[in-house]
Order: C-alpha cells, then structure tokens, then sequence
C-alpha cells in the first residue's frame, strides 16, 4: 500500500512559520472560512457545494416503503457517503480508512441523529406507506475539510429537496406528480452546520477553522464542532490530538457560534436566490 | 509538591493540589520531599518529581515547565542529580553485554532476525556467529547460502547483545563456546524484571538441571553437559554445535527439569526475582514435600512453597 | 420517547439511586492477564471493559511501521452477551471502527511513542458488559492497561460522561438515561486538567454544554484519584514482593507505606 507522500520539511516548516504571524496559505485569516459556493442542479434536491477546490455533490431522492413494524411511525432516512479515489489519491476503495469512518460517522450524527427532518412528518399512512429519504453524497475533490463540505452540501440539499405531493384517501394512497401539484418542502427541525478547527503540536499557533488540506495533514487535531444558528450544539468531537485547555475549548465554541449563524446567512441566501429563478409549473 | 526555593511554584498548580489531593493521599506528597535518602518511592505518570533546574531527567521521566515529571509507575530511582524512574513491569530493555535467550523469527540475506522479548525483534549477523571450520574467517557466499543449516526459523538460541542499530534494535552475537542453538531442555518465558543482573547467567544446578536466566526473561531449563565436553576450544564442533538432535535424557532429569520449571512458573507468578539460592531452597522443600511434580502449580502448594522459602532468610 | 422511569425525582436521586453528581462505583482489577504485557478490567457500575496491551513489540505489518515512533493499533471487539438483546455485531461495524479510532487518536499524543520506533503498540479492547459511558469506561481501562505494561505516557487520560436533565447536570449516565438524555464524554489529563477528547452527539444548547463540560472535567481529577490509587497499590505490591524474595532488599527495609497501601487496595 503506498503511503501518500508525507510534505517536505520546508513545507512544512514555512506553513508553521506563517501560521505563527497568524498568515495562512491561501491569504485567509486564521478564523475565516473559504466561501461556500452552491450548484443547485435541475432537480430539486441536487447540489454541489464547493469550499474553495474541495467538492461535494449531495443528492436527494425519496420513494414510498413500508415502515419497519418497530417504528410504523416514521419514515427512514438513510445517508451513502463514498471516499473513492477520485476525490484524492489518498483514499482507496475497499476497507475503509479511519478518516472514512469519520466523515460517515460524523455525517450520521449530524444529519441523522440530530433529528434534522422531523421523521414524523414522513409517514403517510401509519404502518403502511412511509417516506424514505435517500442521501447520497459524492465526494469530488479533497481540498482539505471534506468534513464540513460534506455536511453543507448533505444539509442544503435536505433544505432544496421537495418531496411529490400525497393525498391519503382511507387507505388509497395518490402521489401527485410534481407537474400536478406543487411539491412540498421537508418539514425541518433544524439546520445544522459543522465546523472544523484545526490546531497545531506548536501551541503557540492558533487554531484555524477550515484547514485547507496541507493545513488538516500537518495538524496535530481537529475538533469539530457541530451546531446550528439557534445556539444548540448537535455535535462536538475532538477525538485524541493535542491535549487543550477547557477554556480554549468554550472559546472555540463561542466563535463556532458566530461563523454558524453567518453559514446560515449565505445558506438561507443561496436557497433563496436559486428558488427565485426557478419557475415551479403548476397546472 | 516540592517547593524549591530557587523555583517559583505558580498559582495555578497550588489551586490545582488543593483540589487534587484526597486527605488520605497527603502523605505521599509529604515523602516526595526527602529526595536525598536512598530509599525508593512510588509513582505515577504524571506526577511532578522535582525541578527540572536542580535535577537531570533519566529514563521514565520527561520536562515540562521545568518540572521532571514521572512517565511510567514505578519506583524512583536517584543517582547523584540523575532522577529515573523504573517501571515495575515492562518490557526488555536491552544493554550491550546482556545475555539473552531468543528464537528465529526469519531468514534473511546474510542475518537472522530473532524474537527476544524486546520491542523489536533482535537481529543476528552472519558475522556474528561462529562458522565450521575455525572460529576466525571470511564469511563466504556458499555459507550465506547454507544459512538454514546453522539456524533455522523457530530455533532457540542462546546470545549476547552486541551493539545497538541507530533505531534501537540489537545486534546479537554468539561469538562464545558457550553461546549457540539450545537443546535437550524447555523454555520458560518470565517477566523480564524478575531477572537480575548475576555474576553468571549460566547456573548449573545440582539436580542435575542447567539454568541459562536470559536477561529478557527468557530462561532454559536442560539437562545438564560436562563442562569438559563445552570447552573443545580448538575442536570446534560445527556438527554438535548446530545440531537439531536432543540427547538421550533419563526420566530422573526429566522429572528435575520439570520440578525447575515449575518451581520458577511459581516464583514468576508470585513476581519474586529469581536467585539461585531461592532456586535451590524451593527445589529441596519440593523434594521434601514428595508431591507429584504437577502439583506445585496448585495454589496452595505454591503460596506453602513461597512462605516457607522466603521465610528462611 | 419518554419513559415510565424518572430521570431525576424530586428528592434529588436519580433512577439508581444516585445524586445528580454522584459517579457509579469503579473496580479497577490490575492482575495478570494471560501473556499480556499491560491488562487491566475496570467497571463503571454495570459497565465493564476489559483491556489487554501487548508491546511495543515488531510490528506485524512492515508497511505500516514508522521510522521515528510506535505504530499504535486498537482492536474493539463489543462481546454480543454484552447487552439486555443477544445481537452479534460484525467487526466492521461502523460504531466500532469509530470508537476504536477514536481511542487510537486519543493515546496518541499521549503515549511516548517516539522512545520506541518501528515497533507496534496493540490495545485489545473487549466490552464485557454495556450499561452506559462506554467510552469513557473503554478510554479510562486502555489508560490503565498501559499503564500496567510499563509503556511511558505524558499523563493519566481520565474519561467522564456527563448529561442534563431538564436544567440539571448528571455525571455517568446509565444506559437508561443515555437513551433519554443529551450527553458527552469528557477525558481529561489530570496534571494539567487540559482536555484530550470532547464527544457530544445529542443535541444540547451551547449555555448547558459550558455547565456540563466543566463538571465533567472535576470529576475526571476525582476519577483520576481513584485510578492513581490502583495504580500505587499495584506498584507497591509488585514493588514489595520483590524485595521480599531478595537477600538484601535495595535500599534498606521495605517501607511501611507499601502495606498501608495493600490494605486500601480493596475498594
């Protein structure tokens, strides 16, 4: 298995120098995020999110299933995330890497179990006929931070994605098609937002939020931080790396904070923006 | 705490020891301040030792603020200004000169590399073994070939440590008569603290059993050789020395080696360091107890035969 | 999902009887273990873990070795008697691989992992029983087990979990209030009280996170107390054993504080 190459001295030695003037590669400051920019494709639910030259695509689809007997209540959502080679040479198909792991660990909690789409909403017909939503993520390119891209992307397509009409008659179920009736939003408790921080073995660098990917391979700890504009934490994970006092830890929480509401700023904007220009046809 | 005068003690970790200490732990912080007395105390990672200004940190200790902290459990050890402390169990740590008892793990060209209880696996040079046909000569291609003759993967050996490769693996040698492959006899794998540095590591005891105490921990128990037939100095036997083939050995030496083996399976479990009186004490209560051999490993044999060895000094 | 029992009643005691700050019993057993190097079984209440270290020993896999320091590898195997429904569960799980990561990264920075290049640290981590804070039981056994193999490590790594109830903080959660409450796991370094792993997985506002982690992170210096004192105890025992089966004890008569020490070893 080859090892992907490791950065050379200088490299490394000039991004600690500069990181420690508070510079970074890219001509960002230390706590600034690289903008989100959305592709929203033609279908509803589709969408590609770029921060920076790292690339995610999420993708929506619903179907109509049975619920499982232990939970006639709710509907299913189920999350396939994939690392292939494609988005970095560093991943390889075939057992799963420890960041792997992570990301699709980490997506789960985020999007899944944090109770983002009210479950309940999605049944249609109690212990018959429920919705089962189906979250795909591509990852396209690594540019540092797929973590956060891909939690974006996962987010703001669950917000584009509209789900088809249905009118329950006893127990005859009808699916409009979008073309009929217009298609109706996921009911959502909330958008979450993660937040990566990286730090550094020298402690005398601040941590950086958004690591471009030189800055996350010579980091010595991430710790994400999941939360959304309402001030509620979804997830926190800073698992192992250097040790940090508590203080810094409600610090980084804090700006976490500040950088979620502004995340929602331009996702509110971007969604908002790509609906205008979308004609839905109603006939 | 210490609290040296030359070093300010700060704020934070006064606050910190109010809060840390349970009133019944107080007098542990109370003994670290008598550095100066030979005597050894506890510690835990992360415990504070003393000034790092006053003092050298040695092995199982590390500095930080200026402060020599403990980095293993163990006892600390003071030499002059040189703090250390020693794990009370870990793994070998080799030194050159050590004797040590190993099994080849791998062929590969022009060495061995052979398991030796330490964190790497030890490696054995071709050059560091004596070859058939006069103790000093070139190493030569056709014995890089015929390498598996002398030793091959699973065999046991007996060595000393040489010298150290940069990355702190050891290089062996079995340049000594009494060094080479093992035979007509059972290994026992103790841990390696209960092995002191002895005067000789081979013990020939008088049951007929000989005991090579390899520093790793590992031990060879075997029947015992005339020291007459060892010392062919200018008759090296290449044959008898490489041989695969054990001897003949009778049921009585049999039944010794096992009553060794046993008794040290005891001791080991127990953690008292092996010597060669205390061998020697537990082989004659063994005797005297005139159990079956098996039966020493039975709890309470074992706990009798502790109590009463240990009672006799 | 709410359930019949009450979380918190209103005399202050949770569904076990406990305070609200109150941690479950710990048992922390150091014995050898098989061929082991470093083995340790500690219990939360009904929680236990088993730990086995082997090493640093040659690494199996030379690809994966390092130059300059110890390769660590953590293997997690949840035994399936381990909870009230018999399930096997596949070692590939992907809640598995997460913990078994998430111990890695943890003990990483904090085992000296340089003094022993190109050599290999394994952790063996068996879940006995589940009832609750699993991973800060699994974090705190792994700190112990290394420990006791002798292997150097900057510091303790003392692991709590910590939840909230309505507006009431709660420390080491059983599985039922798990299931019904928000809660973290907090490991902490107790010499310097800096904190090496923050895991939060249910939601819970940002005011009530501050309250919660720095409670989380007293009680991982009261844990630390407790699993120092095994350690001692251990040593001091190991420690007076040998000098017994020495002629001449290194450095004078063995000291009374050891068999102090024995005495308080069963907690």
């Amino acid at each position: 298995m080859p090892r992907p190459p490791s950065p050379s001295i200088p490299e490394k030695e000039f991004l600690f120098s500069s990181l420690k003037q508070s510079l970074r590669l890219d001509g960002r400051n230390p706590l600034e995020m690289r903008k989100p920019t959305f592709t929203f494709g033609p279908e509803l639910g589709w969408v590609e999110c770029a921060l920076g030259k790292t690339r995610v695509i999420a993708q929506v689809d619903a179907k109509m299933v049975k619920p499982p007997p232990e939970r006639p209540l709710e509907g299913i959502i189920t999350i396939h995330s994939e690392l292939s080679p494609m988005a970095s040479s560093e991943y390889e198909s075939g057992r799963p890497s420890d960041e792997e792991v992570t990301i699709t660990r980490m997506l789960d909690k985020v999007l899944r179990r944090s109770d983002v789409v009210d479950k309940e909403s999605l049944c249609v017909l109690a212990g018959q006929r429920v919705w089962h939503l189906r979250l795909t993520i591509h990852c396209l390119a690594d540019a540092g931070n797929m973590l956060d891209c891909s939690c974006l992307a996962g987010v703001v397509a669950l917000r584009h994605f509209r789900r088809p009409e249905v009118e329950v008659m006893g127990d005859e179920v009808t699916i409009h098609h979008p073309s009929e009736r217009a298609p109706v939003p996921l009911s959502m408790h909330h958008t979450p937002y993660c937040l990566t921080f990286a730090y550094f073995p020298d402690p005398a660098i601040l941590p950086v939020l958004d690591p471009s990917h030189l800055e996350q391979t010579l980091s010595a700890g991430l710790l994400s931080i999941a939360l959304n504009a309402q001030r509620e934490l979804c997830v926190v994970q800073k698992a192992g790396g250097v040790p940090l006092a508590p203080d810094e830890i409600l610090r980084v929480v804090g700006i976490a904070v500040d950088k979620a509401k502004e995340l929602d700023k331009i996702v509110e904007e971007g969604l908002k923006a790509d609906w205008a220009g979308r004609t839905v046809e109603v006939r | 705490m210490i609290s040296f005068a030359s070093f300010p003690v700060s704020l934070q970790n006064e606050t910190q020891d109010l809060t840390r200490h349970h009133p019944n732990v107080e007098d542990d912080i109370d003994m670290d301040e008598g550095f100066e007395e030979g005597i050894h105390r506890l510690t835990s990672p992360g415990e504070p030792l003393t000034s790092s200004q006053a003092f050298m940190r040695g092995h199982g200790t590390y500095i930080d603020r200026e402060e020599v902290i403990s980095s293993v459990a163990g006892t600390i050890e003071r030499v002059n200004k040189l703090i250390s402390v020693r794990a009370v169990r870990s793994k070998y740590n080799p030194e050159v000169g050590d004797l040590v008892v190993g099994r080849i793990m791998e062929v590969q060209p022009r060495r061995w590399k052979v398991d030796a209880n330490s964190r790497q696996d030890a490696v054995l040079m071709l050059s560091s073994v004596n070859l058939p046909g006069g103790v000093q000569r070139r190493k030569l291609e056709s014995d890089e070939l015929q390498m598996r003759t002398f030793f091959e993967e699973g065999d046991l050996l007996v060595a000393e440590v040489q010298a150290f490769f940069a990355d702190g693996a050891m290089s062996l040698h079995t340049r000594s008569l009494r060094y080479g492959k093992l035979r007509n006899g059972q290994l026992l794998t103790v841990p390696s603290a209960l092995i002191r540095r002895l005067k000789s590591h081979f013990l020939s005891l008088p049951c007929g059993v000989d005991l090579i105490l390899g520093l790793n921990g590992y031990i060879w128990v075997s029947k015992h050789v005339k020291q007459s037939e060892q010392e062919g100095e200018e008759a090296f036997d290449a044959e008898a020395v490489y041989s695969n083939k054990n001897d003949d050995i009778d049921d009585a030496t049999r039944l010794a080696i096992s009553r060794v083996s046993n008794i040290i399976r005891v001791l080991a479990a127990h953690f008292i360091p092996l010597t060669d009186t205390l061998l020697l004490d537990a082989y004659e209560w063994a005797v005297e107890q005139e159990g079956d051999v098996k039966d020493l490993l039975q709890a309470d044999i074992g706990d009798a035969m502790i109590a009463t060895i240990t009672a006799r000094d | 999902m709410s359930s019949r029992v009450e979380i918190l009643n209103d005399g202050g005691y949770r569904s076990d009887g406990r305070r609200q700050y109150e941690l479950r019993d710990v048992n922390i057993d150091l014995s050898q273990q098989g061929t082991a190097d470093g083995c340790c079984t500690i219990s939360h209440g009904l929680t236990q873990v088993l730990v086995t270290v082997f090493g640093p020993r040659e690494a199996k896999m030379r690809s994966q070795t390092l130059h300059d320091r110890a390769v660590i590898n953590v293997e997690m195997s949840v035994l399936p008697f381990s909870t009230g429904e018999r399930r096997r569960r596949a070692r590939a799980d992907r809640r598995i691989l997460e913990l078994a990561a998430t111990i890695k990264s943890t003990f990483e920075p904090v085992v000296q992992t340089t003094l022993y290049p190109r050599s290999q640290i394994d952790i063996f981590v068996q879940v006995l029983q589940q009832d609750g804070g699993l991973l800060h039981a699994c974090i705190n056994a792994t700190t112990l087990a290394l420990i006791s193999a002798g292997i150097p490590m900057s510091d303790f790594v003392c692991a709590v979990s910590g939840g909230v109830h309505a507006t009431s903080p709660l420390l080491d959660l059983t599985m039922l209030e798990e299931n019904d409450l928000p809660h973290m796991t907090v490991a902490v370094m107790p010499r310097t009280s800096k904190v090496t792993l923050v895991a939060l997985e249910t939601r819970l506002h940002v005011d009530r996170f501050a309250e919660i982690f720095s409670l989380a992170g007293e009680a991982g210096q009261a844990l630390h107390r407790e699993m120092r004192r095994a350690v001692r105890g251990r040593t001091g025992r190991l420690v007076g054993v040998m000098e017994t089966g020495m002629k001449q004890p290194i450095g004078g008569e063995p000291l009374e504080r050891d068999v102090v020490m024995d005495d308080r070893m069963d907690f």
